[in-house]
C-alpha cells in the first residue's frame, strides 16, 4: 500500500482504539457511590463466570488498550517520517513535468528514425539476399 | 414476491445496422458532459477537486499558506490529538456531563487529520507521473541505444562477408 493510504489506515486504527478504549473503561467500570447510605452492591460471586473479568484483570486492561493506542501513535509519526521530502512547490512539479514531456518527445522521435532507418535497411539486405541467392540458384556470373 | 424485469436496452442499436460498411451511417456517440450533472436524483459535478475544509464547516486547525510542511503538521495535529485523549480521560473521572466538547475536539483533530493526507494526493499523483515519464524516458533511450548498436553489428558483419566473398 502507498505511504498515504497507510497514513490513512493508521489514523483510523487511532480513532478505532480510542473509542474502544473509552468504550471498555466505561463499561466495566465500577458503579459509582452516590451517597454513603446506600449499601455497596454485592461483589461478584463467581468471577470465571464474567467474561470481562476471564479476559484479565480490570486493572491490566487499561494499561494494555492504552500500550496499544501509544504504539499506534508511535508508528504513525514514523509513518510521517517515512514520508518523501516535499520538493519545492507544486509549480516546480509542474514545470518539471512539462520539460520531461519534451524530453520524452524529443527521444521518441530519435527512436521513431532509428527505427525507420534500421527497417530500411533490413529491406535492403533482404533484397540484396535475394538477388544472390537467385544468382547462386541459376549460376550466373555477379555483375 | 414478482419482481419487474430488466428495462430493455435503449433502441438506438437500430441506428447502427450498416456501420461496418459505412462508418459515417450511424451517429456519433454523446460528447461528454461538462459542468454540472445530474445523476440518479444528486447533482455532481465533472470538476474533481477536494473542497477546502471551511466549505465543509469545519475549522482548520493547521496554518493555510501556500506550502505547507506536511510533516511538522501531521505531527503536531498527532501529538493533539494524544494531549485531547487524556483530556477526555481526566473530564470522564472528574466532570463526566462535559464530555461533548471534548469529543466534538476529538473529531474535530480527526477531520482536520484526514484533510492534510487528502490534500497530499495531488503531490503524489505528480510525483508519479514524474516518475513514470523518468522511466519511459529511460527505456527510450535505451531502445535507441540497441537499435545503433545491432545496425552497427549487422554493417560489420555484411563488410566481412563482402571482403570473404571477393577474396574468393
Amino acid at each position: 500500500m502507498d505511504i498515504i493510504s497507510q497514513l490513512q489506515e493508521q489514523v483510523n486504527t487511532i480513532a478505532a482504539l480510542a473509542f474502544n478504549t473509552f468504550g471498555t473503561l466505561q463499561r466495566d467500570a465500577h458503579p459509582v457511590k452516590l451517597s454513603p447510605n446506600y449499601p455497596d452492591p454485592p461483589p461478584p460471586s463467581n468471577p470465571t463466570e464474567d467474561p470481562a473479568t476471564a479476559a484479565g484483570n480490570v486493572s491490566e486492561q487499561p494499561k494494555l488498550m492504552t500500550a496499544a493506542l501509544v504504539k499506534a501513535a508511535k508508528q504513525f509519526d514514523a509513518l510521517v517520517a517515512a514520508l518523501p521530502p516535499a520538493e519545492g512547490g507544486e509549480d516546480v512539479q509542474l514545470k518539471r513535468i512539462a520539460e520531461l514531456q519534451a524530453e520524452n518527445d524529443a527521444v521518441g522521435q530519435e527512436l521513431q528514425r532509428q527505427l525507420e532507418a534500421a527497417e530500411k535497411e533490413l529491406k535492403e539486405v533482404q533484397e540484396l539476399f535475394g538477388q544472390a541467392t537467385d544468382n547462386c540458384l541459376n549460376l550466373k556470373r555477379p555483375d | 414476491m414478482a419482481t419487474a424485469t430488466y428495462p430493455p436496452p435503449p433502441p438506438y442499436y437500430r441506428l447502427y445496422k450498416d456501420y461496418l460498411q459505412n462508418p459515417k451511417s450511424a451517429p456519433e456517440p454523446p460528447p461528454p458532459t461538462e459542468g454540472t450533472y445530474v445523476c440518479f436524483g444528486s447533482n455532481y459535478t465533472t470538476d474533481d477537486v477536494l473542497p477546502t475544509l471551511e466549505e465543509q464547516g469545519v475549522r482548520q486547525l493547521y496554518p493555510k499558506g501556500p506550502n505547507i510542511d506536511f510533516k511538522k503538521e501531521l505531527r503536531s495535529l498527532n501529538r493533539e490529538l494524544q494531549l485531547h485523549i487524556l483530556e477526555l480521560a481526566d473530564v470522564l473521572v472528574e466532570r463526566p456531563s462535559q464530555y461533548a466538547r471534548r469529543v466534538e475536539e476529538i473529531s474535530l483533530i480527526f477531520k482536520n487529520l484526514h484533510h492534510l493526507l487528502n490534500s497530499l494526493r495531488p503531490h503524489q499523483a505528480q510525483a508519479t507521473l514524474i516518475h513514470i515519464l523518468e522511466l519511459q524516458i529511460q527505456h527510450r533511450k535505451q531502445a535507441v541505444e540497441d537499435i545503433k548498436r545491432r545496425r552497427e553489428d549487422a554493417r560489420k558483419l555484411l563488410k566481412e562477408s563482402i571482403a570473404t566473398l571477393d577474396g574468393n
